[in-house]
């Protein structure tokens, strides 16, 4: 076995540097715990307003969408940590280092997004399943079961929506190499853009462009909207076909700049 | 081996490094010199393929650095105190780096024991000092048991133990046939180490030389005069054109006038002096006297 550069190798390496920094572990670890917490007292407080009468009890999607309510904003958790992945690189000058061991330079990118996803997938699919359990488990007969049509996708939807924003971010760090603008241009696109899309847009094409904006289509993978939204979503299916695009459009942008530029 | 062709760099209007064409042998040190923003680290993240020459090329043992398919066993590069993550252990900073090779775990150890680094291993970079982190660097540089070594101010806040002790790596390195080397703006640091000088200023190569060549061809030897005149001498050899300059009573350093003009023109005044010694530049003399103008018109 000689010693050269191989896309498995440099996937160990990065393996190796997502895994060895503690802030990952962390990161993961207070995503997982709030994620279920949360929905615990979410589902809790319903189920409460429910038996004293203060609300009607939710229909299934309203009880699916309860347990991953604090997803809508624990994706960025997840998002900033892609972000942190290529930024941090650049904080000190171990991008140096990686791009004069790997001087094509987009397998580390790949390796970066495989690896993230490798680690985080299996870490939100506990998540996404435990908080799904927890609170219907709160709903009782009001809840869903696992078996119940759609309700899997949902569940898989938010184990698989946090990775991609992830990956969002990951590409958003090639992209800006910057840990505070990446951060920064991360929130302006997954939370402050969709907020400013709905009054800016006419009421015709704001139900054209919606369900295509990240956020929103990440949303309708777990199903957090509910049927309630004041505008048209995608199926979770064909949400996930739309974030999925986003996310190699980024990390494809993230990673011809990443070869052009000077590091 | 490291090729430098006509190599040229422009960050919009300013060039950083123009038109540099050298050539770095295996087997000995090549020190590289210039002011400070004189070229060198660009020149060397060009060598490595980090940054993208406007025009021209670098080869590195016969190649681009980018297409060869082991570059840590080309080219071993420190270019950075401080490259490690602050949050990594110094030991999985270099493992992920070896991993990216299939350089096997017992070689980082190997490094780290060598740069003497082996009781801090793993403890995170981000509490190492600016000395620990070169040698940090250092162990990077040379984990692929690279035939090329490029190091850019490896001595750099490193105590006089550790500048000794990279001296003498160096030299190791180039004695086992390795092509090295290393920048400085400081040539009292290369003139012990380095066999071979490349000196440039602005971006432009001023010497290619040797250290002897370049004391030579720098020229600028002055003439230790002791007198018990020395005041009357001195106003007879400024007014010959010679450059006077006195640290003690006594004692004149001439420049601009060689010790037989000098002798020929104390003996027409009929002064009488006790010492005539021709002095050689120093080296350090001879590097600031070539790269002054390029320091002047920054």
């Amino acid at each position: 076995m000689t010693e050269h550069l191989t896309f498995p190798r440099v996937a160990r390496s990065e393996w190796t540097k997502l895994v060895s920094l503690r802030s990952t572990w962390f990161t993961l670890a207070a995503v997982a715990v709030l994620t279920v917490a949360l929905a615990a007292v979410i589902a809790r407080a319903v189920a409460g307003e429910v038996a004293s009468g203060d609300q009607p009890p939710p229909d299934a999607a309203g009880a699916v969408g309860l347990a991953f309510l604090p997803l809508d904003f624990l994706v960025l958790v997840l998002g900033v940590l892609g972000v942190l992945q290529m930024s941090g690189e650049y904080q000190g000058a171990s991008a140096r280092v990686t791009f004069a061991a790997v001087p094509r330079r987009w397998p580390v990118l790949g390796a970066k997004a495989l690896v993230f996803a490798a680690l985080t997938l299996p870490v939100m699919a506990a998540t996404a399943l435990a908080a799904f359990l927890v609170s219907q488990g709160f709903l009782g007969d009001d809840g869903v079961s696992l078996g119940d049509p759609g309700i899997a996708g949902k569940v898989a939807g938010a184990a698989a929506c946090p990775v991609l924003l992830g990956l969002f971010g990951l590409g958003v760090g090639a992209l800006l190499r910057h840990t505070a603008l990446g951060v920064t241009t991360l929130v302006a696109v997954l939370f402050v853009i969709p907020v400013l899309l709905q009054p800016a847009l006419p009421g015709d094409l704001e139900d054209d462009v919606l369900k295509y904006v990240p956020t929103i289509a990440g949303q309708a993978m777990y199903g957090s909207l509910g049927e309630n939204a004041p505008f048209p979503t995608l199926s979770p299916g064909a949400s996930a076909v739309v974030l999925v695009g986003w996310v190699a459009l980024v990390l494809a942008a993230g990673a011809t700049l990443l070869v052009r530029r000077d590091v | 081996m490291i090729e430098v062709q006509e190599l040229t760099k422009r960050y919009g209007d300013t060039v950083a490094v123009d038109g540099l064409t050298f050539t770095v042998a295996p087997g000995r040190v090549t020190g590289f010199l210039g002011p400070n923003g004189a070229g060198k680290s660009t020149t060397m993240r060009m060598i490595v393929g980090l940054d993208r020459p406007t025009s021209g090329a670098v080869t590195v043992n016969g190649r681009p650095y980018r297409d060869h398919r082991d570059p840590l066993h080309q080219v071993g590069a420190l270019l950075d105190a401080g490259s490690a993550h602050r949050g990594r252990t110094a030991r999985n900073h270099l493992l992920a780096l070896a991993r990216t090779h299939g350089i096997p775990a017992a070689r980082v150890d190997e490094v780290l024991t060598l740069v003497g680094l082996a009781s801090v291993a793993r403890r995170r970079a981000g509490g190492f000092s600016l000395g620990m982190g070169q040698r940090l660097g250092i162990a990077a540089a040379l984990l692929g048991d690279p035939a090329v070594v490029v190091l850019d101010e490896p001595v750099n806040g490193l105590d006089p133990d550790g500048v000794l002790w990279v001296r003498e790596l160096l030299k190791g390195l180039a004695a086992e046939g390795r092509t090295v080397l290393v920048s400085s703006h400081l040539m009292s640091e290369m003139a012990q180490t380095a066999e071979r000088l490349v000196v440039i200023g602005r971006g432009r190569l001023l010497a290619d030389t040797t250290v002897d060549e370049l004391i030579a061809r720098a020229g600028v030897g002055s003439v230790l005069v002791r007198s018990p005149e020395a005041g009357a001498l001195r106003d007879v050899l400024l007014a010959a054109g010679a450059g006077v300059s006195s640290d003690e009573p006594g004692v004149l350093r001439v420049t601009a006038a060689g010790a037989e003009r000098i002798g020929d023109l104390a003996r027409d005044h009929g002064i009488a002096v006790h010492e005539l010694t021709p002095r050689r530049a120093s080296l350090e003399e001879a590097y600031l006297d070539l790269t002054r103008e390029a320091v002047e018109y920054r």
